[in-house]
């Protein structure tokens, strides 16, 4: 089957599904808005009858001011070579300690890497998933760190120190000719 | 083999055993120890790549006597080379415990001075010398193979005036090391290695040594266990 031709079929495949937004980007390409609920049909459609046997990966964009998360599933069809991104919002849950979600590990398996790892860094509890223990950030007992109301920088200021500007070692090594080259003021930017 | 009981270690006489020829052969010793170094291939973050040609044919290491050496147990020099996530400073520090003295480490990169490019990250621990004593820090985002080298030489030069003693520093003060990487890692956090004791055997442990955050450690450590040995047929 042609790529074209799978094209024109997703298209009217997709147009069967109830409130969903296509938008077809360019050839191999395709951006699809679609309620929380109907997305794992979509996925179970799109990996059972249009060729996307590849879910590459499992984004998540954090929006505060919308009290959201936007998921987003990247799908890749190794037939028609192109990509689909299936973009989803979920509340956000901030009164609550966290979002959730269901698990799509039962129609892609790689989703249990992704849906973990999204757990850790922004806190979405995805049911039915297979292993949600801490993955990257074993030493990390805080909040989920890439959540934009987490501030890295206080943080930082809190639990670390800082190193003097001018330490003794540096002084050494400048009384011997070495040391900074240009220095912060001169840089002109 | 449970009915043996600790081997003593130091034969306690009484006496403290000193050789009168220490200090004329101190400079020799002092000459030899700085023109064989090991290097331990522990590598943490990105300055790792310029180490390749640091050793090999083009700027060649080993012309300084600095080899590379796989176990920890067996090397002088642990370079940090790069930033240190808090992940991997746990198993910096197990590292640097394992090896035997005298040893050094080399902070290699601006990130082992204050953070570097990662200041802002949570994951990052910022200020290497507070959690290890570090005898020579090379600036630079990455140093060149150069810089490395001349941090190398330097290294040798302050060994050969007696002046790399920085490990003496955490037998010392092992509290003071001891509460910054309590302050990280919480209260419970132990190593397998017994620091006090072993500045106690090598007659460097000081008012510093023990303090507050040894005794935290003492009221949560647990007794080491000889690890089982199965078989399995």
């Amino acid at each position: 089957m042609k790529c074209d031709e799978i094209n024109a079929w997703l298209d009217a495949l997709l147009s069967e599904i109830n409130e969903i937004e296509v938008t077809r980007k360019s050839e191999r390409r395709v951006r699809v808005d679609v309620p929380a609920s109907s997305l794992p049909a979509l996925l179970e459609l799109l990996k059972g009858k249009a060729s996307y046997v590849h879910l590459s990966a499992i984004s998540c964009v954090d929006w505060p001011g919308d009290e959201e998360f936007e998921l987003v599933y990247h799908c890749w069809s190794y037939e028609a070579k192109s990509l689909l991104s299936a973009h989803t919002r979920i509340p956000r849950n901030s009164a609550e300690e966290f979002a959730h979600y269901v698990s799509v590990y039962d129609i892609y398996k790689p989703a249990a890497f992704f849906e973990r790892d999204i757990y850790e860094m922004f806190g979405v509890y995805f049911e039915s998933s297979p292993y949600m223990e801490k993955f990257i950030l074993t030493e990390w007992n805080g909040p989920p760190p890439m959540r934009k109301d987490f501030d890295a920088e206080a943080y930082v200021n809190d639990t670390f120190n800082w190193a003097d500007y001018h330490p003794q070692w540096l002084q050494d090594i400048e009384e011997e000719g070495g040391g900074i080259a240009i220095r912060p003021e001169d840089i002109r930017l | 083999m449970s009915k043996i009981g600790n081997i003593p270690v130091n034969a306690q006489n009484g006496k403290k055993r000193t050789n009168p020829l220490a200090g004329v052969f101190d400079e020799l010793v002092q000459f030899c120890q700085s023109r064989s170094m090991f290097m331990l291939h522990y590598c943490t973050g990105c300055g790792a790549i310029e180490l390749p040609p640091a050793m090999t044919s083009r700027f060649d290491m080993e012309r300084l006597g600095i080899q590379p050496m796989v176990t920890p147990r067996q090397a002088d020099i642990l370079l940090i080379t790069g930033y240190v996530s808090v992940k991997t400073l746990k198993r910096v520090i197990l590292t640097y415990e394992q090896m035997q003295s005298p040893k050094y480490v080399i902070g290699i990169c601006s990130c082992t001075v204050n953070g570097g490019m990662y200041w802002q990250s949570y994951a990052t621990a910022k200020v290497l010398n507070e959690y290890l004593p570090v005898d020579v820090y090379i600036a630079g985002c990455m140093p060149r193979p150069e810089a490395v080298i001349e941090g190398l030489r330097r290294l040798m030069g302050n060994i050969e005036n007696g002046k790399g003693i920085a490990w003496k520093d955490y037998f010392q003060r092992y509290d003071h090391y001891l509460g910054n990487q309590q302050h990280l890692f919480g209260n419970d956090w132990q190593t397998p290695t017994d620091i006090i004791g072993e500045a106690r055997h090598y007659g460097l442990e000081t008012e510093q040594t023990c303090g507050e955050h040894s005794r935290i450690l003492e009221q949560h450590q647990q007794p080491l266990e000889p690890y089982k040995m199965r078989i399995k047929l």
